[in-house]
């Protein structure tokens, strides 16, 4: 059995841009997901950080193939499933679960808890009698934190975080071995926030979970993660332990972003060196040549607008690997080989 | 010590709602200097957004009774007529608020937006008004205000709305300025740039700001003081390093407790069990006992704590906090 339960090798989400005219025709291609390679090793938090529109939630979808990807291919435990076919999606889908966003969205109103935890036992023939499935909701329930009882509520009698301990209780409905956490911190306060957190942490350890974590927050990602994936304009540029990416950031975005986190300690935060990046990031639509990075970079230097920099070893951990010519002119061009995001 | 620039006094707010009245602001007060920047923080509920939409006149007349007072440089802001308030809005205080998607008119470009504060509160010409809509969207940071000027806000990126509502509330150099979450849709190297303008402002015309956000990173950053709201109450005030080091309130120490470190990364977060209470029905007693860990004391449950001082303070004001169990916790 394979150390990698979730890999991506080139993986593209290209979509393309239509002009506005009545023939709407195709005027250029935006690039979310850009020839991302990516593993995520059995039983570990990978947790992936970067700006809004970097594409970060459409790599998560791409995984689970709820977007389709246009190029490159995903493996789920050995098993290619850019072709799968339905019935082997769907078997997929049990074994690899969500957990979205808004609580608020996510949840069908006119469900009570129990329909909505039940329905993928229901998809996947899980439990059959009735009985059964009512028994198993109430143990998901439970492991959720929630009390059983609350079974035949509707989500609107819930507060966002019981809302969201709800939706991973679906999310664990059909005992998956991967779960992909989309910013589903992102709409608690803060002392809801931290009870998710543990939680799911407690659920990792507990189900032996594998679990990508998806969030614009820093200092949760750097809190849940084993290792921490950084992307910028649908590439992923840095990779590595979570201590080593948090503490020794290698790739000048990884740097500027982490500086830009602030911290709640007035005399450590009034310290700090803040790197402020200039301008706003490219569209993804039309992504600068060779570093993607370099129209921000305070860094830049020859050979990034014309290299297009593969990720390589960076740094004294192991594993470590970022994509940055500032480490040696590493890439091509046009065609990447390089450095896989993998080694451990 | 120079005048302050706004003072509020004893603010209480209720709203009629369905559920009955609910008691959204209970006696707030805090004074705002020139040049200072005031932190409100609290988690949502707690009623910081209603507390300065109270504070502009900017709640619906017909549901919500305001009282108290709100000096701005000695005039009071809610015994104002609606046509003086009006007047105020714009040179005396500005308001950037949480969305920058749904507060901009969608219909209309950046430049008239701009335009039209300007005009609204002097005898601009308009082609002077244009030409100092360019100018404020240069200070604010977007990229090539000359052509910014003619777009729609649909054609600009979050970052890029937020710094155009802010050039609208800084339009008139207002003498006090109110954030309401102004970054926190943003990424944090946006963030980042906002703070870092908002700084360089005040620096240069000498604006108070009321900066409200539940992040407590940001706070550490921009405030000189903090007020930490908790069921409609100030449960404890003071300078940002005496908050923020010296929590006294087993609120604030949740809080604290309660977010991952990225300068120290713990195994186990502290979390604050249950919810806040809703303002139709606040418990009697302390605000905080059926959420607290300590409840040390046998009046936690039955009689509200004043706001009183904790401890000797390092800065110039008085930290204090509305706790029984101040003692207590600071043993720990």
């Amino acid at each position: 059995m394979s150390d990698v339960l979730v890999s991506a090798r080139g993986l593209e989400v290209h979509f393309p841009v239509r002009s506005g005219g009545a023939l709407r025709r195709t005027a250029g291609v935006l690039r979310a997901v850009d020839g991302v390679d990516l593993d995520i090793h059995r039983g570990e938090t990978l947790g992936l950080v970067g700006e809004s529109g970097c594409g970060k939630s459409t790599l998560g979808n791409a995984l689970l193939r709820l977007v389709e990807p246009t190029g490159g291919r995903v493996t789920f435990d050995g098993t290619d499933v850019t072709g799968l076919g339905r019935r082997a999606l769907r078997d997929l889908r049990r074994r690899a679960g969500m957990v979205f966003q808004d609580p608020f969205a996510s949840l069908d109103p006119r469900r009570t808890v129990a329909q909505t935890v039940a329905e993928p036992l229901e998809v996947h023939g899980l439990r059959s009698g009735r009985r059964e499935r009512a028994a198993r909701v109430g143990e998901l329930l439970e492991l959720v934190g929630l009390d059983p009882a609350v079974a035949g509520r509707y989500p609107h009698e819930f507060s966002g975080g019981q809302r969201q301990r709800v939706g991973i209780a679906r999310a664990l409905a059909g005992e998956p071995d991967f779960l992909v956490c989309d910013e589903a911190i992102a709409s608690l306060d803060v002392s809801v926030q931290a009870q998710v957190l543990n939680l799911l942490r407690r659920l990792q350890r507990k189900l032996g979970l594998t679990l990508l974590f998806i969030s614009h927050d820093l200092s949760a990602v750097r809190h849940i993660s084993d290792r921490i994936a950084v992307m910028y304009l649908g590439r992923v540029v840095e990779v590595g332990p979570a201590s080593a990416v948090g503490a020794e950031p290698q790739m000048p975005y990884t740097q500027a972003l982490l500086s830009a986190v602030p911290v709640p300690h007035p005399a450590l935060e009034r310290s700090r060196q803040r790197i402020v990046l200039r301008g706003d990031v490219p569209s993804p639509a039309d992504v600068p040549s060779g570093c993607r990075f370099r129209t921000r970079c305070p860094h830049a230097f020859e050979p990034c607008p014309g290299v297009d920099p593969a990720l390589q070893p960076v740094g004294a951990a192991p594993g470590h690997v970022a994509a940055c010519h500032l480490h040696g002119v590493v890439g091509g061009p046009v065609e990447r080989e390089g450095t896989v995001a993998s080694a451990r | 010590m120079t005048a302050p620039v706004l003072e509020v006094e004893d603010l209480r707010v209720q709203l009629r709602t369905p559920r009955g009245t609910a008691h959204v602001v209970n006696g707030l007060s805090y004074s705002v200097g020139p040049g200072e920047t005031v932190a409100v923080v609290g988690e949502s509920g707690s009623g910081k957004s209603v507390s300065v939409l109270a504070l502009l006149g900017l709640l619906p007349a017909r549901t919500a009774t305001v009282s108290g007072r709100a000096l701005l440089h000695g005039e009071d802001l809610l015994a104002m007529p609606a046509d003086r308030l009006r007047e105020v809005r714009g040179p005396g205080v500005g308001m950037v608020f949480q969305d920058p998607m749904t507060s901009l008119n969608p219909m209309l470009t950046v430049g008239r937006q701009l335009v039209e504060g300007i005009r609204a509160h002097g005898e601009v010409p308009k082609t002077e008004a244009r030409r100092r809509a360019v100018e404020l969207l240069g200070e604010v940071g977007l990229p090539d205000p000359g052509r910014a000027v003619d777009r729609y806000p649909h054609e600009l990126s979050g970052g890029m709305r937020q710094r155009v509502m802010i050039a609208i509330a800084l339009s008139n150099s207002p003498a006090l300025l109110i954030a309401d979450e102004a970054t926190t849709a943003l990424d944090v190297t946006v963030q980042a740039q906002i703070i870092d303008l908002v700084e360089k402002l005040q620096a240069d015309h000498g604006t108070g700001v009321v900066w409200i956000t539940h992040d407590l990173g940001v706070v550490a950053g921009i405030a000189d003081r903090v007020l930490v709201m908790y069921g409609g109450r100030c449960v404890e005030d003071g300078t940002v390093d005496d908050v923020l080091e010296r929590p006294a309130h087993p609120y604030t120490r949740g809080l604290l407790g309660a977010l991952p470190d990225l300068t120290a990364p713990a195994d186990e977060l502290a979390t604050v069990p249950g919810v806040p209470p809703a303002p139709t029905a606040l418990p009697s007693g302390c605000v905080f006992w059926p959420r607290c860990p300590v409840r040390a004391d046998p009046r936690c449950e039955t009689e509200q704590p004043p706001l009183a001082v904790v401890g000797a303070s390092g800065g110039s004001l008085p930290h204090r906090a509305a706790t029984w169990c101040a003692e207590e916790v600071s043993l720990v």
